[in-house]
């Protein structure tokens, strides 16, 4: 499976005793504080941001979880039963959960919190959940003390899979009654780990839930976890946080930087997810002039060696992503299409005499109609690390020749979250991503605008009913073959028109000490690590 | 009328006054800056928490607005805004949903203790290069003085980044991860203290040259004093006098120059929650941080004053 190849292990240099692990004891494995160096602090301990699914992780559990190989496999849902219409889920609860503040974790509880993040409730409401289910959603409820259903309106197939996500992990209902003023300091679920204090500015603490009985299919063990908490640092500063781990102040880190790329993976144990969902890209907008045009979209995609771009820019430590639609840890990628529109200057020429731009003016940019072919690109370090921006102006450059004059406009987070540059007037391309397990993004993506609302997430403004046709017929096709194909229709129908262009992905990387034994990544949609089954072989 | 002028009392009353006007109008541009910035404030709120952009639904919008009162008229939301901070409140924060008056209070000790202590630093490098350096025309006084222009300009930013690769990462005399403990307390406060001893060491030493000529010196030399007691005992207290009025500019640079050290040395304090606040737009934060800041820069300046006045009696309050 693909995924699988993703997983990076820089396994070659650990001391030959590794092997020897095999069988040991769960008493030997027990204790110590994993202290791990995280990179964003985020302004609440659970939500909607992928800075706060990392936290989230580590203390509240799913109903359902996503191996691997995206096979949704049980969690706090021991089985389920799906109705032949596709519209009734009927969950059995695991019995004796508790959360960690002493309420029962039944079904009225999770019901609780899914009603709860379709509703209005600004303490309850989930933004990652409800663009995926606003549409389909009908209602949760309890049935019986041990068993949910979860009635929808239409067929929704990839239901399962934003279960799965951590944002979506299940709330203590009594815990979060206190508002989000308590709960975003000391939320409460029913994880291997509970939030200990919240060090604003410096680190989280997790302490060991004791009585965990409620791990996913995917985890290595069952019952409490071997170490006793997490020092959870934030170390924005990547001098700091590789630093840290080197001189051995912390156990774990997660980004390491591109330029320590090459050196962490010749020394220490890396573990490394490329996130599913929608890759960085450019997205064009479609909506007017020059890029309401196919051919010139394609032709700013034939005049940029964007692998070369990513490469240089990079050092190495991201992949190159031709394939603007989805990402390549998604179960429905299409290899091909990761190498779509590669760098032909010849052809790039071809398609803008072919779109009528064919004077220049005297600075050899290309000019139809008197108006000359400016692209606007803007983006946010909100969005980009660091190194992205030199692979913009390696963009810039190489486009020139085309004759396309390309602008960049970088903008600060706060102005890009206020919208600056991002106005219908504002821009040709922006760049963005939207982390998911895989083409149940499309929706989220491409969703045309309906009953005057519009779709706050289509930044290319691209509006194809055929293609929404097509992505709708997925999610309601109950074929698991059938399903992969029409996405993979979709998918191919996104590269060929090209309102999206690819660039690289998004990634979460962590290097490991050698004494801490399996730290993993959840594949459930973002590669959050897991310390759960994590423990120091050296009795640490 | 003149002689009530220059009482303490009055003079302490006038302080106070202009010391409420100056954070009355920190607290009335904090306000009018989050008005004037571009952007929907509902928007920058629904966005910066979800991680997303463009046009939110207008019911999400309409919640916030409701929420934080943004769908009143701006008189009305400045009258309550100075009304609440009257009260001790600053407001709840956008993002933490705490209030903001307790965050400030639980990060704002260890940005003082910082700023505190590379101000001792700064002046106990700047007292001790002077006493060495100033009037002597030597090749350790040339390199030295040398030394000191170049901490005047070197931005502690990056010196901060030299400190820690140096001595933390690559050394391994201090810890790269310091937290608060008082070992990871000395690269912070060299980072900060550097650059200030270099403009302290600068104006001292200008003094102090300039007092090293007067006649009292020459007469006390005369009395068999030793060169290094006249300089330690006579000279320092008269060169001192720029610098003490320097101090009060310097705690106001140290307490905003420590947010950037902050943030290098992942130290707890205003730094980070600042970084975190501007960049999401967390405007009670911000003027909160803001409305702190003046006062203990009022505060501050009437410390300078006073110590002004002990230090030379001569002058007057006024």
């Amino acid at each position: 499976m693909k995924v699988a190849l993703l997983v990076l292990l820089g396994l070659s240099q650990l001391p030959s005793s590794i092997h020897a692990q095999e069988g040991v004891a769960g008493s030997v494995k027990r204790g110590g504080v994993i202290r791990y160096g995280h990179f964003q602090e985020p302004a609440c301990l659970f939500g909607g941001w992928v800075q706060q699914w990392y936290l989230q992780r580590q203390y509240s559990d799913n109903l359902v979880a996503r191996s691997e190989d995206g096979k949704i496999v049980p969690w706090l849902a021991e089985s389920w039963t799906i109705s032949d219409d596709k519209k009734i889920y009927t969950f059995e609860i695991k019995p004796n959960v508790k959360f960690t503040d002493g309420t029962s974790l039944d079904a009225q509880a999770i019901a609780d919190n899914i009603n709860g993040w379709l509703s209005s409730a600004p303490d309850l409401r989930n933004p990652t959940a409800a663009p995926y289910l606003s549409d389909s959603f009908e209602s949760a409820t309890a049935i019986a003390p041990l068993k949910l259903q979860v009635t929808l309106k239409v067929p929704f197939q990839p239901l399962l899979n934003v279960f799965a996500q951590s944002s979506q992990g299940i709330l203590s209902p009594s815990a979060l009654k206190r508002g989000l003023a308590v709960n975003c300091e000391n939320p409460v679920g029913s994880g291997p780990f509970i939030v200990d204090k919240w060090r604003h500015g410096r680190e989280v603490t997790f302490r060991r839930n004791p009585d965990y009985n409620s791990a996913p299919a995917t985890a290595k063990h069952q019952g409490p976890a071997y170490i006793d908490g997490i020092s959870w640092k934030f170390l924005p500063d990547q001098t700091v946080r590789y630093g840290s781990f080197i001189a051995g102040e912390t156990d774990a880190i997660y980004d390491i930087p591109a330029i320590a790329w090459k050196e962490a993976n010749s020394r220490f144990p890396l573990l490394r997810h490329i996130t599913g969902g929608t890759p960085l890209r450019l997205a064009l907008y479609t909506a007017r002039p020059p890029f309401d045009d196919v051919l010139v979209r394609k032709a700013f995609a034939y005049s940029t060696d964007r692998k070369a771009a990513v490469d240089t820019s990079f050092l190495g430590s991201l992949p190159f992503e031709g394939n603007g639609a989805l990402s390549q840890s998604s179960p429905e990628y299409l290899p091909e299409l990761g190498q779509s529109y590669t760098y032909d200057i010849r052809k790039a020429n071809q398609l803008l005499d072919q779109a009528g731009w064919t004077e220049r003016n005297p600075s050899g940019v290309r000019v139809k109609n008197g108006n000359p072919l400016i692209v606007r690109v803007s983006y946010s370090n909100a969005f980009l690390k660091p190194d992205g921006e030199q692979a913009l102006q390696v963009i810039q450059q190489q486009a020139r020749a085309a004759g396309f004059d390309v602008r960049l406009q970088p903008t600060n987070p706060a102005d890009f979250f206020a919208g600056k540059n991002l106005g219908p007037d504002d821009y040709e391309i922006v760049l963005l991503y939207w982390v998911a397990p895989g083409a149940e993004i499309f929706r989220i993506s491409w969703k045309p605008d309906q009953k005057g609302e519009t779709n706050r997430f289509n930044p290319s403004r691209y509006q194809d009913l055929t293609l929404w046709d097509i992505i709708q017929r997925a999610e309601q096709e109950l074929n698991g073959a059938q399903r992969v194909a029409l996405y993979q229709q979709a998918e191919r129908k996104i590269v060929d028109e090209a309102p999206v262009i690819g660039l690289t992905v998004l990634d979460v990387t962590l290097a490991t000490k050698p004494n801490l034994k399996d730290v993993w990544l959840d594949r459930g949609s973002v590669g959050e690590p897991v310390f759960y089954d994590a423990y120091f072989d050296d009795g640490k | 009328m003149k002689i009530a002028a220059h009482h303490p009392i009055v003079w302490f009353a006038r302080r106070i006054f202009s010391g409420v006007v100056v954070v009355w109008a920190a607290a009335t541009f904090a306000f009018l800056i989050q008005c004037v910035l571009p952007g929907d404030r509902a928007q920058i709120i629904i966005n910066a928490t979800s991680g997303n952009v463009g046009v939110a639904s207008s019911a999400e919008l309409a919640a916030i607005n409701a929420k934080y009162g943004f769908d009143q008229p701006l008189a009305v939301q400045y009258g309550k805004y100075i009304l609440r901070i009257l009260h001790g409140d600053f407001g709840e924060s956008y993002q933490q949903h705490r209030p903001v008056a307790g965050i400030i209070a639980e990060q704002i000790g260890p940005t003082i203790i910082l700023a505190v202590t590379a101000l001792l630093f700064a002046w106990i490098i700047a007292v001790l290069t002077t006493l060495f350096i100033a009037g002597r025309d030597n090749m350790w006084a040339k390199l030295l003085n040398d030394t000191q222009v170049f901490f005047a300009t070197a931005p502690p930013y990056w010196l901060a980044t030299i400190l820690l690769v140096v001595f933390a990462v690559k050394l391994r005399i201090f810890p790269v991860i310091g937290g608060s403990s008082p070992a990871g307390l000395i690269l912070p406060t060299l980072a900060l203290a550097l650059e200030l001893s270099g403009f302290f060491g600068q104006v001292v030493q200008n003094e102090f040259t300039r007092v090293l000529e007067q006649p009292f010196v020459t007469s006390a030399r005369a009395r068999g004093m030793s060169d290094f007691g006249v300089r330690l005992r006579h000279v320092l207290r008269h060169a001192a006098l720029p610098g003490i009025s320097l101090s009060g500019w310097a705690l106001g640079k140290l307490l905003s120059g420590a947010i950037l050290i902050e943030v290098v040395f992942a130290r707890q304090g205003l730094g980070g929650v600042l970084v975190a606040a501007t960049s999401s737009r967390d405007v009670p934060i911000v003027s909160g941080a803001v409305l702190v800041s003046a006062g203990l820069f009022v505060l501050v300046s009437l410390i300078v004053d006073l110590t002004y006045r002990v230090v030379d009696p001569r002058i007057r309050l006024t």
